[in-house]
């Protein structure tokens, strides 16, 4: 295998620039990995789906710690939305041997379109609600306060619809594991819109879940030996890179320009992989 | 109160950190081993990486287990032991599917 060298390289160079660009705008790079993979590189969507995923889990533990010293993350509502999204995993990985390929490029193809969508769409501070002092938020104590730093002081806000949560992170889970992405896309709206977060409570807290949605489906991965460390080293350590060069990026690009630019790939990712799922269906059509 | 989720925020930011560095050196000492040596000593080296990589927000989760069973905090130590039942789950239903 002299070319293997070589494909370990360059594995690890994409990687890192698809981390670096996405890292820039505060975004993971799972959902770049596996269209790089699987297009360009011509793997398996089987094998990239699990080496995609140990990415994820690396640039999550490794972003979250400026989030926690912030005290940005709510790690009691993170934890308690855990149980959904790593449930969602689980059922996700049992699934995933029976979804067939076509149409797991067809949910990838939706997920980046939606991706395209909320790159270009603004997100809004929720408005305050009515409080209610018997719901599960309340008797969980998952309302905090996250610091104001013009000003100085703490900001307090509540959590709201917390089932509404749960049932939003399952799915968050289960498109995780079977695409192997963060699935940040499904997980920003249901704390946006469902928990009514502040946009960087809500940003922080699921970055800290994303590790533990992955680790919950690349455990069953790695112990079935889905996982090719050929394919999954070099990624995972180009991510890390990539999301480190990235941060430091972040403060020094204007944004508009950079969200079009992303949201123009996202899409251009979108119709390929539908192309890839037609390209699958047509022979048995065929036949 | 806020002193002390202040505390578990920082010791949680310490470990996840100091982890993503640790595995990550054991995945780039394996690449590197497979680059320099012939064999598969290199891809298991890389494994063990990816393995401790899986296993970070794991480890993250039981320490939050600890810190709730200390601070009696007897429900959220039950919701941290649920979502450790069920990666281990995970982990035991998907070494047997295809």
């Amino acid at each position: 295998m002299a070319g293997s060298a070589y494909f370990g390289v360059w594995l690890f160079a994409v990687s890192a620039g698809a981390s670096a660009l996405g890292g820039t705008l505060g975004m993971a790079s799972g959902i770049f990995i596996v269209p790089i993979l699987t297009m360009f590189a011509g793997i398996d969507i089987r094998l990239a789906v699990p080496a995609s995923l140990v990415s994820v889990i690396a640039c999550s533990c490794g972003g979250a710690a400026p989030f926690l010293r912030a005290s940005l993350t709510n790690i009691r509502l993170a934890i308690l939305l855990e149980t959904a999204t790593t449930f969602g995993a689980l059922c996700g990985v049992l699934l995933s041997g029976l979804v067939p390929v076509a149409a797991l490029y067809l949910i990838f193809a939706a997920i980046l379109a939606l991706s395209a969508w909320q790159m270009l769409a603004r997100r809004a501070e929720p408005t305050p609600a009515p409080a209610n002092a018997a719901d599960w938020a309340s008797l969980l104590r998952l309302h905090a306060t996250y610091p104001d730093h013009p000003h100085g002081g703490e900001i307090a806000y509540r959590v709201h619809r917390v089932k509404l949560g749960l049932a939003l992170m399952y799915g968050a889970g289960l498109i995780s594991a079977l695409l192997g992405i963060g699935s940040g896309v499904l997980k920003i709206p249901a704390m946006d819109t469902a928990l009514r977060l502040p946009i960087k409570v809500s940003s922080a807290t699921s970055n800290f879940m994303i590790g533990v949605t992955a680790a919950a489906s690349a455990v069953a991965y790695f112990a079935r030996g889905a996982i090719d460390p050929a394919i999954a080293g070099p990624v995972a350590l180009g991510s890390v890179l990539g999301a480190l060069l990235g941060a430091r990026a972040l403060m020094a690009l204007s944004g508009d320009r950079l969200r079009l630019f992303f949201a123009v790939v996202l899409v251009l990712l979108a119709a390929q992989m539908l192309l890839a799922a037609a390209g699958i269906t047509l022979p048995v059509a065929g036949a | 109160m806020t002193a002390r989720a202040g505390r578990t925020e920082a010791l949680l930011a310490a470990l996840l950190a100091r982890g993503t560095w640790a595995a990550s050196a054991v995945i780039a000492l394996g690449l590197a081993l497979g680059l320099a040596l012939p064999g598969a000593a290199g891809s298991r080296v890389t494994s063990l990486g990816i393995a401790l990589m899986i296993l970070l927000p794991v480890l993250r989760v039981a320490v939050m287990l600890v810190l709730y069973i200390r601070a009696h905090d007897r429900r959220f130590a039950a919701i941290s032991a649920l979502v450790l039942a069920i990666i281990l789950l995970a982990a035991l239903l998907g070494a047997r599917a295809p």
